[in-house]
């Protein structure tokens, strides 16, 4: 039985299918992983590059980073306290949901994009008293609408960093390669 | 790993390995469970319920132990017990772990345990001799709105999952961290677990075991009777009991 199977698919018919059967299980493959990096369907497409153009700072819209372990999404008070000098916003179709959510007092359900898994226990404020910038973790802003990540947040990537950053003071190594300083 | 360790050399009560310690005094714990309660808020500690709990299933990181001596009816109470995670310097959860999700940390001389490497072998439980470990049977259900009272620096635990008693390593990250952005150390009491902030009687003091000067060291040498629980197995372990004082 097996053996009449093999001898099918060694005819060219069957190599045929075989390669078929391979090629649509990676492309599957492939597609499924690239579903998992696209950024999440947002209520607003809200536009990075246009607002870094006007010369926003990053932590005008999310201030926690610098003081605490989340970055924060703003509130559609803190849009408003501009959108509602601009004329635009009125007539926008693109800021119809932002004039919505201010009118009837609904919070703007922003989706997260960078983000880690519930295990990990991340403080932005320590990595911006050590000296990193926003652009190096979450790409240039300036050149997207929605925010993407520039690079899939794994371990590895993380850890690289610590050791890189550690250098030669083993004090400051063993603090940033120690499981406990980010699972727990 | 070579098991040639000699008593003698395991027995060095009088040498403090850890960082971060505990005092537990047993003759002002009343035993109202107060700590229990705020553990398990502090640190998610899921709610098993009867039928698990019938299994010897429930889930604690500290729990109070109630001895007695003598037979019924003439039982007279000892002092209550409250017992958690020893974080011991020398623990013996630690080598067993295939899959070294309960580690030791260097830097807050912890034993930690990692819940994304752990694979629920429940050999650690077993080999704990304060049985001080609690392992996730099943994915326990919160109906809402308890999923609200989540504290969000503390991983949920899922099934198949050990876990134990941090020493609230959140807060001392978060004292940490605080005392770093205003350029200082963290001072001895700034900060404390949730079983010692909750504890009405002031049983329980936490705090630098390796800074001669902090509370929880004083207390531990000043009364001269502090027992470490199960000292002669070499765990080196951080809590100091005091009792009969």
């Amino acid at each position: 039985m097996i053996k009449r199977i093999f001898d099918w698919l060694k005819q060219p018919l069957g190599l045929i299918a075989v390669g078929i059967a391979f090629l649509s299980l990676f492309s599957l493959a492939a597609y499924g992983l690239y579903t998992t990096q696209q950024s999440p369907e947002q209520p607003i497409q809200f536009p990075h590059q246009t607002h870094i153009a006007f010369g926003i700072q990053c932590l005008y819209c999310h201030p926690g980073a610098s003081s605490g372990p989340a970055a924060g999404l703003p509130s559609q008070a803190k849009c408003w306290g501009c959108h509602n000098q601009i004329a635009k916003t009125q007539t926008s179709a693109l800021l119809a949901p932002l004039k919505d959510a201010v009118l009837s007092g609904t919070p703007i359900q922003w989706v997260p994009v960078a983000q880690v898994p519930d295990f990990v226990q991340f403080n932005h404020r320590a990595h911006i008293a050590a000296g990193k910038n926003c652009e190096d973790c979450h790409g240039d802003m300036s050149k997207v609408t929605i925010a993407q990540n520039p690079q899939v947040f794994n371990m590895g990537w993380c850890l690289n960093c610590h050791v890189e950053s550690a250098g030669d003071d083993h004090e400051k190594l063993v603090k940033l390669s120690d499981c406990g300083t980010c699972h727990y | 790993m070579t098991t040639d360790y000699k008593i003698s050399e395991m027995k060095m009560s009088e040498e403090q390995t850890g960082k971060w310690g505990m005092v537990i005094d047993q003759d002002i714990c009343t035993g109202c469970q107060a700590c229990v309660a705020a553990c398990a808020m502090e640190n998610n500690v899921t709610f098993v319920g009867e039928v698990d709990s019938g299994y010897g299933r429930s889930m604690h990181w500290i729990r109070i132990e109630r001895f007695w001596e003598g037979e019924y009816p003439e039982v007279k109470m000892t002092s209550n017990q409250p017992m958690l995670c020893q974080q011991c310097g020398h623990a013996t959860c630690e080598p067993v772990c295939p899959a070294f999700a309960t580690v030791h940390s260097q830097a807050e001389q912890l034993n930690l345990q990692v819940y994304n490497r752990c694979v629920g072998t429940r050999y650690c439980a077993n080999n704990c001799p304060y049985q001080v470990r609690a392992f996730n049977w099943r994915d326990y259900q919160r109906p809402e709105p308890l999923p609200n009272q989540f504290n969000p620096d503390v991983t949920v635990r899922r099934k198949g999952v050990m876990e134990k008693c941090t020493f609230c390593i959140q807060r001392i990250h978060k004292a940490q961290d605080k005392a770093k952005s205003e350029g200082r150390e963290v001072v001895d009491g700034e900060f404390t677990t949730a079983c010692a902030q909750a504890c009405p009687a002031n049983a329980i003091t936490f705090g630098r075991v390796d800074d001669p000067k902090s509370l929880v060291s004083q207390m531990a040498r000043a009364h001269g009777h502090g027992v470490k629980h199960l000292e002669e197995l070499g765990t080196l372990p951080n809590v100091t009991y005091l009792k009969g004082g």
